[in-house]
């Protein structure tokens, strides 16, 4: 059959549409309710964080930096800190690397939850929505107990952290985990056994590995087909010290994405209760920092989404030359695009959301 | 009689809708531990749709909307009144097609897939909808709704799949989850929507309206199942379809959203299996 | 326990014209693009194309330095994802990239502003080599390649100009009509 007699309808698809997270724009070819083509646009929310770096102190920059998004705010901080203190030759104190551990651990079970919620909200199950979301806030008090703020924690610094967590805190984090991880079990069985939840992710848009590999995904959109990379097994902070393997799954579908995430969650609870466990009694939290970055460095972390990049240039003065941050949503929008071409209609939110999208950032 | 009914259902049903309704968002909110609107949330939702400016994508959109909504409500008067069900059913699918007319004069692509979806959704029910016209037949030997409530004892005790058939569908009837294919109570689908995407103000009420005398016809229906000529019968099919009622809500509550290629294999196989092997048995058995 | 990965890190300043080359021999050694950025330094673009091996964490950069006025051909032949990065650096530096696919035309960013990254200063110093390179006809196969596309674009766009603007004027001329009648 001619492909051109066929009735074909463009539907736009955001920047505005309830089931969108945030302001992607994408033009989807219709025949019937079969996407035979996709379009993405974004650009509806850039703000040119990474110029101000021109015009901001080294130091101030950090929390422009965490700024950047308001899910892997720690990260974004953390990734920066990192990149300008390996430009300046810093070694950070070791407790400072467990706290910044156990907080970027923390940044990742926030993110996992809120999208579990968002996906559960995608295929309309608004009860696991809300389970989800409820257990979030679990995890939003730990960080709010620990750091003083509940999305931005603001506890980075070029040179070590500003805060510490107390024993006292310790008792709560493991007693909240502890909760956390047992209605955990029943959000995953929900999300791995239930037919209608089955029904929507097993099968649909699936990625191999050589797609993956060759459009540049990362993080657990990734890790759900069969790639085994985690760039925290690079060891930068206290990753090195802890015992833990990449979560992977063969399946390359949405059920496998569903279920490298949410085993993602168990895996920073364990991961930070051997922070607690292993974090050393010191009392410096942080060492002084002299001089201004010159030079250039560039540094890869693994944020919530998947791997970070982190460049800096330096000119010897106390404004640097150039931030650059390469999300991991942006290197993931040309899998989801290819994920949609011959998929239905009706799986184009469950596609969108299983990237975990946070154009915000990408956009910076 | 023949004429009292219909005007009880003309001036009751909109209220008991109205208040099921509002007892469906009560009661969903506590399965999700929200505390939720007040009971009489949709009434207020209601009128201030009608208090709003009248702006509407086609002119023609007023017009079927109202159609739709005439055939719908003069649907329930006529089984209401006791006349032949099977004309009923067919009038019910009348209106159904007015509702895909409106939402297609629309340019909106949303709307227009709703629409397809909604005759999809029709295509889904008929079957199992006809079944249960034709069960009562064979039963009960008419499709007068005034003889049926006559017979002597209750009608489910020989169609339990008929029962089941029905409340199947029954889902995809009220547009609830895992079958709100071409619109849902929640915005969130892909669909925005669907056919209501384009409505607004009077527009959505009179659909609203529309939703609810449909919902109280098609839950008569059920009560149909359980209604005989004992009076203390008719206690027990408004149990039975409180009941009813509140597993459509936990069904709601408990699932996902189902594709409509994968609704249309679940309800066609649910009634084949339930509704036809029933059908089977009472032909031999008669 | 230790770090898992002992990854080496390097970084490689070729010459433009070896780019793709350079490129074509990342893509056979089975690296992935992990990203690629444009900084503007002393009078020049800096471009890093880092590629990121997933066996051994292994990650090079490989860095080109280009005048403000040159031209950089664009790798997606070789990285389809690369078209992104690519219509970043092109509409926030204003680094001449030719041939990208897809091409956002400097509307991956919905932004009034072109080429924000760029210093002021950079933007006049940037106007006048392009005058220069102009003045001199200095036309390769890709400039030509390039011109065509643009000029096909532009024809495009004029026609979609000319029948958004029939189109209102059809619609206010109905308007009109209705107005007469009633």
């Amino acid at each position: 059959m001619d492909v051109k007699a066929k009735k074909r309808s463009v539907v736009p698809f955001g920047p505005q549409h309830p089931v969108l997270p945030e302001p992607i724009h994408l033009d989807l070819v219709l025949e019937d309710e079969k996407v035979v083509d996709v379009i993405p646009s974004i650009g509806f929310i850039h703000r040119g964080l990474e110029e101000l770096v021109n015009r901001r102190d080294f130091n101030q920059y950090v929390y422009i930096a965490e700024r950047t998004c308001g899910i892997c705010s720690f990260g974004h901080g953390l990734g920066y800190v990192e990149a300008v203190e390996k430009l300046m030759n810093v070694e950070v104190p070791v407790r400072a690397k467990y706290l910044r551990t156990i907080w970027g651990e923390m940044g990742r079970i926030h993110s996992h939850l809120l999208w579990a919620g968002l996906m559960a909200d995608a295929f309309g199950f608004e009860n696991l929505f809300y389970q989800c979301w409820r257990l979030r806030e679990k995890n939003l008090d730990l960080v709010e107990m620990t750091t003083g703020g509940r999305l931005i924690y603001s506890v980075n610094k070029v040179g070590g952290v500003l805060k510490d967590i107390t024993p006292d805190m310790q008792k709560v984090i493991l007693n909240n985990l502890s909760e956390i991880e047992v209605e955990l079990k029943d959000i995953y069985k929900t999300f791995t056994t239930d037919y209608s939840v089955l029904e929507r992710t097993r099968g649909v848009g699936v990625l191999t590995k050589e797609q993956v590999h060759d459009l540049g995904a990362c993080g657990p959109y990734a890790r759900a087909s069969g790639v085994e990379r985690d760039i925290r097994q690079l060891g930068y902070e206290a990753y090195g010290d802890l015992d833990f393997e990449p979560v992977v799954s063969t399946d390359g579908d949405n059920f496998a994405r569903c279920d490298v995430r949410l085993r993602e969650v168990f895996q920073s609870i364990d991961l930070i209760r051997q922070a607690i466990a292993k974090m050393p009694a010191e009392t410096d939290l942080s060492v002084p920092v002299k001089g201004n970055p010159d030079g250039e460095a560039l540094v890869r972390i693994e944020q919530p989404r998947g791997e970070a990049v982190y460049y800096v240039e330096g000119n010897g003065t106390k404004f640097l030359n150039r931030f650059r941050l390469r999300t991991p949503t942006f290197a993931n929008i040309p899998a989801m695009c290819e994920t949609m071409k011959g998929c239905n209609y009706a799986d184009i939110p469950l596609l969108v959301v299983t990237i975990d999208p946070c154009i915000s950032c990408t956009e910076r | 009689m023949r004429i009292l009914m219909p005007i009880l259902f003309l001036l009751l049903a909109p209220l008991a809708g109205g208040l099921l309704d509002g007892m469906d968002r009560k009661i969903s909110a506590r399965m999700q531990r929200r505390v939720g609107p007040p009971i009489l949330q949709p009434f207020y939702d209601v009128q201030k749709l009608f208090a709003k400016q009248r702006i509407v994508v086609t002119n023609s959109q007023t017009f079927l909307m109202i159609t739709y909504m005439v055939l719908i409500i003069f649907t329930g008067c006529m089984f209401y009144s006791g006349v032949d069900m099977l004309m009923c059913f067919f009038m019910l699918s009348t209106a159904g097609i007015f509702l895909y007319f409106s939402a297609v004069v629309t340019d909106s692509p949303y709307s227009y897939i709703g629409g397809q979806r909604e005759l999809f959704q029709e295509m889904c029910c008929e079957p199992a909808v006809l079944l249960t016209a034709l069960g009562f037949y064979i039963l009960e030997g008419s499709f007068q709704t005034s003889d049926l409530i006559k017979a002597d004892r209750s009608a489910i005790l020989a169609l339990p799949g008929f029962f089941v058939a029905f409340l199947f569908i029954l889902t995809i009837k009220m547009r609830k989850s895992p079958f709100d294919e071409s619109t849902s109570h929640h915005p969130h689908q892909e669909l925005v929507k669907g056919v209501t995407t384009e409505l607004g103000g009077s527009n959505l009420a009179l659909f609203q309206i529309t939703e609810w005398y449909e919902n109280v016809l098609m839950l008569s229906v059920v009560a149909l199942f359980i209604l005989n000529k004992n009076p203390w019968s008719i206690l027990c099919a408004v149990l039975v379809v409180l009941a009813t009622y509140f597993l459509e809500i936990l069904i709601d509550n408990t699932s996902a959203r189902m594709k409509s290629q994968k609704m249309l294999q679940l309800s066609w196989a649910v009634t084949i299996a339930a509704a036809g092997v029933n059908l089977v048995i009472l032909i031999l058995v008669r | 326990m230790g770090a898992k990965f002992t990854p080496k890190q390097t970084l490689r300043v070729i010459e433009k014209e070896g780019l793709l080359r350079e490129v074509m021999v990342m893509k056979s050694r089975h690296m992935r693009l992990s990203q690629a950025c444009a900084s503007y330094k002393d009078g020049h673009y800096e471009l890093s194309y880092s590629f990121a091996d997933d066996e051994t964490m292994d990650y090079e950069t490989l860095r080109v330095n280009v005048g403000l006025a040159e031209r950089v051909p664009s790798i997606h032949n070789f990285y389809s994802c690369a078209s992104y990065y690519e219509n970043e650096m092109r509409e926030l530096f204003g680094v001449k990239i030719e041939l990208i696919e897809p091409d956002y035309r400097n509307k991956f960013y919905r932004i009034k502003a072109e080429t924000p990254f760029l210093p002021e200063d950079a933007k006049a110093e940037q106007k006048k080599e392009e005058a220069e390179i102009s003045l001199n006809g200095a036309d390769s196969d890709l400039d030509q390649e390039q011109a065509a596309r643009d000029e096909k674009q532009a024809e495009k766009d004029a026609a979609a100009k000319k029948a958004a603007d029939e189109k209102k004027a059809a619609a206010a001329a109905e308007k009109a009509a209705k107005k007469g009648a009633q």
